[in-house]
């Protein structure tokens, strides 16, 4: 198992008609194997552009991003990424998009058919590997991508806002099949929302950012995620710990909601 | 509920349900009008289109003193005893199937080619900034010329045989071919692309399993437009040089005012034009099921 490090990493864009924006600034930390990390925030803070920049889609205009000691240029089956909506191959049935992985790996086909089987089954939908992916719900897509991410045994799943489409129903049954995940696999995963419920909920560690410059406001660490599989979700979501970590988190929020509105009305 | 709509509404949303399921008796919607699942193709009323169509044929054309002349326009008598005839003699030098399957393997040996070179520089432009930079001129500036005009050129390159005649047809199909195979690559989401490199895919790879297979929708509708093309160009390409063909056999026809052997032959054109056109939506709900559903 491998520790993710992310050191002093800034993002700059330039402006096409002159001037910059930046999405990140000096954003450091060091995550070990094996932790659930939420990140939460306005729109603007920059965490799906962290998200970005730790799968190797954006390269940083500073700093690194070290998985294990090596250093990431490019997108790599080490970090396996599932993205709101699928993104799944739709010519495919559900069986061959998570065989994917291991088919681009050359992987033997009778090898691979006992693991997707398996996979299938460990994210609940045995038997659905010949449906083809326009046949399925919202939420049965999302566990399919789920499943095609867990193929390639990835050190790091990135999450970026997977379950932002999902009816509220689904999203929380969802949110179950995470913490199952995590647990059973024991993997690093990184997971970008805009709930602050499912923030604190899913993340045994949680980074608030804040915009203008994108940066890390205030880290957490929670207890939720280690008890959230063993306890009743809903008897948690109602306990006074949780909604008082809840209420703290909403109203950080909304101060920076409200910077930038007040930002945006001087501006004008 | 039926008993809440006054008699006469009643009875005409029965008489229309017999012909037309969707309306009256499925449909309890209350806004159609701008509704695009609500306007489908009307059974009843493409009968009536058809028949007011040959209504109209019938009554320029009929009477010893027709509205249009003989001559000119023949009436429904005239065209079916030629269409007959020319099923069982043929004109001139081929039979009636000589004539369709030449202009037929014309219109495919055309599209095949234009398909196999329009595709690959379709996907170059849609994958290469240098080599959009490239073709996209070429492509703007010579796709709204009309096939017709370069005619004259074709014949002094490629002689007046089928060789001048099939890159006519290649002309007509090669443009759109190289705009819907761009359209499908660019048509890609880039969620995708990046989850095929998360999970180990190489370009090669991505090229072969993420943008063939997601711009098949876009090329398949290219190939069903140029078809259309093509066959719409066939007077066009078989305008000189040859007696054989639809379009060859409209325009000798013509020269001698066979009005009749024109008129069944363009109905021809037109009838296999729309079954060629039906073949193709069968084959693209077979191959791409997935279209529109994504």
């Amino acid at each position: 198992m491998k520790d993710l490090s992310v050191q002093n990493v800034s993002m700059v864009y330039e402006l096409p008609r002159g001037g910059s924006v930046q999405a990140l600034q000096d954003v450091s930390f060091d995550l070990e194997a094996g932790r659930l990390l939420t990140l939460l925030g306005p729109s603007g803070c920059g965490k799906t552009t962290l998200l970005n920049i730790i799968a190797g889609f954006l390269a940083p205009t500073g700093g690194a991003v070290t998985l294990g000691g090596d250093p990431i240029t490019g997108p790599g089956q080490e970090r396996g990424m599932v993205f709101q909506q699928g993104a799944l191959f739709e010519w495919q049935n559900v069986a061959q998009n998570v065989a994917f992985g291991p088919r681009m790996n050359h992987r033997k086909k009778s090898e691979t058919k006992d693991l997707v089987d398996g996979l299938l089954n460990t994210v609940g939908l045995t038997g659905f590997g010949d449906k083809a992916i326009y046949e399925l719900s919202g939420g049965m897509q999302q566990r399919v991508a789920l499943a095609r991410c867990l193929a390639n045994e990835p050190e790091v799943i990135l999450m970026d806002e997977p379950l932002g489409a999902l009816d509220a129903l689904t999203r929380e049954k969802m949110q179950g099949l995470i913490l199952k995940l995590w647990k059973e696999t024991g993997k690093t995963i990184i997971l970008v929302t805009h709930s602050v419920e499912e923030a604190l909920f899913l993340g045994d560690k949680l980074f608030v950012m804040a915009p203008r410059p994108g940066r890390i406001e205030q880290a957490y660490e929670l207890p939720f995620a280690e008890v959230g599989l063993t306890s009743d979700p809903r008897k948690l979501k109602a306990s006074a710990e949780f909604i008082d970590k809840r209420e703290e988190l909403l109203s950080m929020i909304w101060g920076m909601e409200e910077q930038i509105m007040g930002h945006e009305g001087g501006m004008s | 509920m039926s008993d809440h709509i006054p008699a006469p509404a009643a009875e005409t949303a029965a008489t229309f349900g017999r012909f037309d399921r969707r309306r009256g008796n499925q449909s309890r919607k209350t806004v159609t009008f701008g509704d695009a699942s609500e306007v489908t193709t009307s059974k009843v009323w493409m009968v009536f289109s058809l028949g007011g169509l040959m209504l109209i044929w019938w009554l320029v054309t009929r009477g010893p003193e027709p509205m249009i002349a003989e001559k000119t326009f023949p009436g429904q008598r005239a065209v079916w005893d030629a269409f007959t005839r020319w099923l069982r003699e043929g004109y001139r030098r081929g039979s009636a199937w000589e004539h369709t399957w030449a202009s037929l393997s014309r219109v495919l040996k055309g599209l095949l080619i234009g398909t196999v070179i329009g595709i690959p520089v379709g996907f170059a432009m849609g994958l290469s900034r240098r080599l959009r930079g490239i073709f996209d001129p070429i492509v703007e500036l010579f796709r709204p010329i009309p096939p017709l005009a370069l005619l004259p050129l074709f014949i002094m390159w490629f002689g007046i045989g089928e060789q001048s005649k099939v890159n006519l047809l290649v002309w007509a199909s090669v443009w759109v071919m190289i705009i819907a195979a761009r359209a499908g690559v660019l048509g890609v989401g880039g969620s995708k692309v990046h989850a095929a490199y998360s999970l180990g895919a190489n370009r090669w790879q991505i090229l072969r399993y993420v943008i063939l297979p997601n711009a098949l929708p876009e090329v398949f509708t290219g190939v069903r437009v140029a078809l259309g093309v093509s066959w719409g160009t066939l007077v066009a390409a078989e305008l000189l040089g040859t007696e054989v063909g639809l379009g060859a056999t409209i325009y000798i026809a013509s020269r001698f005012f066979r009005m009749d052997i024109v008129v069944v032959n363009i109905l021809v054109i037109g009838v296999i034009g729309v079954a060629m056109d039906i073949v193709m939506r069968v084959l693209e709900a077979r191959l791409i099921p997935w279209r529109g559903k994504g």
